[in-house]
């Protein structure tokens, strides 16, 4: 079983991102990264991100990570935000530490291709 | 193997073929992205609603409600139809029934034309094959007619055709309806109706067929303007206020002698700060709508539950 079925499916994923969102657009950290993009389209793709790091179904790629985030110039901080602002949403949602714990690990696959690096 | 019709084209799937990839497949061009039901770009509308439900996981209640659903996720065991989603660019002729100044820039328009439409919908206007403006429905099905609030730009070449040379029983023509601005909520869902400008025209059809539906939750309305003498329909929304508790309208301009009255923005967030479990509706011009819908996020509304719909600019040019 993945952790995707583990935690409840797509309606784990529907709780999660708004939560998630949320928290990432009050974080003054990261949130002007998301001043000038469209909420609803962002919102969506939040959801496709969040899929792949619960180990639900997902096409995303490496490639993808990569080009949606170039040219933006981010650093380790602000991908450690973001992973902050993940764990407290699964934190909110009673997730277990051995659950959170993977799919940060899963996560961190694509950390290079976030940084671009 | 099923056989499928795409925008009048039969198709023949191969066994265990998504609607997508068999589209794909036949060369023609669908947007697409994830192939898992995620993403949302490969978006399709099917006639039947009942052989599409397993391919609207994830999907708006609007969007359900016009049989939209995902070519990716879709695998037909039964012949159906299916096109892109608002591709319907057919025009019927409409009827000018009346036309009617509401203040020094609005003026309401009422055509006859035998569409099938959601209030809050909006529909293409054609003067001539080379202009044409959108314009939201704000007419209900009880009225016999289609009602849209267009507001004057001097500058603007449609509205000024409309208000100088257009009159009663002209004809022109029309396509649509389009978007996914209308009605969704249950009955007792609370819901919170921000307006700037003729941007009332969607929500007043909107509120009138939720009162007409017997909706039972709170609806708060908000029309914003830069002038209190921009306001149009205050008698007609103060009728209905008075006539359903459930409707309270606030009127909010830029030059009231309150200052409490004057930002929308800071009295939306001050008097309605927690949104969860609300339908959310806006409607006005671009920075508008993003500063709104930011707010009714972050107070709490689910994103699917805010529903906008934003002015156009045709080419960059004025109404």
């Amino acid at each position: 079983m993945s952790i995707y079925e583990k935690i409840g499916g797509e309606a784990a994923v529907d709780a999660a991102v708004d939560i998630f969102y949320r928290k990432v657009l009050a974080d003054d950290r990261i949130n002007e990264f998301f001043d000038t993009v469209d909420m609803e389209s962002q919102h969506t793709k939040q959801k496709a991100f969040l899929t792949m790091a619960f180990g639900g179904p997902n096409s995303y790629t490496g490639k993808d990570m990569r080009e949606a985030h170039k040219n933006m110039k981010l650093t380790e901080d602000h991908f450690n935000a973001v992973a902050e602002n993940l764990v407290a949403t699964l934190q909110d949602l009673n997730v277990g530490q051995e659950e959170i714990d993977a799919i940060i690990a899963v996560c961190l696959t694509v950390k290079d291709d976030v940084l671009n690096v | 193997m099923t056989a499928i019709v795409f925008e009048g084209e039969p198709i023949t799937l191969d066994e265990g073929e998504t609607v997508l990839d068999g589209l794909l497949r036949l060369g023609h061009s669908i947007p697409h992205g994830c192939r898992s039901g995620v993403c949302q770009s490969c978006l399709l509308s099917a006639t039947e609603i009942d052989k599409v439900a397993n391919a609207q996981t994830g999907l708006s209640e609007a969007q359900k409600q016009l049989n939209f659903f995902l070519g990716c996720q879709c695998l037909p065991t039964e012949a159906m139809t299916v096109a892109r989603v608002d591709a319907d660019v057919s025009r019927i002729k409409a009827t000018v029934m009346e036309k009617t100044q509401l203040n020094d820039q609005v003026w309401r328009l009422r055509l006859t034309a035998d569409l099938d439409y959601r209030p809050g919908q909006y529909v293409t206007l054609w003067r001539d094959e080379n202009l044409a403006r959108s314009y939201s429905l704000a007419s209900t099905h009880e009225q016999p007619w289609l009602e849209f609030h267009i507001r004057h730009y001097p500058e603007g070449e449609f509205s000024s055709w409309l208000v100088e040379s257009l009159s009663k029983d002209d004809t022109l023509e029309l396509n649509g309806p389009l978007g996914q601005f209308f009605y969704t909520a249950q009955s007792e869902d609370p819901m919170l109706m921000i307006a700037m400008g003729t941007g009332l025209a969607p929500i007043w059809g909107i509120v009138n067929e939720a009162l007409m539906k017997q909706h039972r939750g709170p609806i708060e309305v908000v029309v914003g303007a830069k002038q209190a003498k921009d306001f149009y329909y205050r008698e007609e929304l103060g009728a209905l206020q008075a006539q359903f508790d459930n409707l309270q309208v606030h009127w909010l301009s830029l030059d009231s002698d309150s200052p409490e009255t004057a930002n929308l923005y800071d009295y939306c967030q001050s008097n309605f700060s927690q949104l969860s479990d609300h339908k959310v509706y806006l409607c006005g011009g671009t920075s508008f709508v993003k500063k709104l819908r930011r707010y009714a996020f972050m107070a709490g509304a689910s994103m699917r539950d805010i529903y906008a719909d934003t002015f156009i600019a045709f080419g960059g040019e004025p109404g």
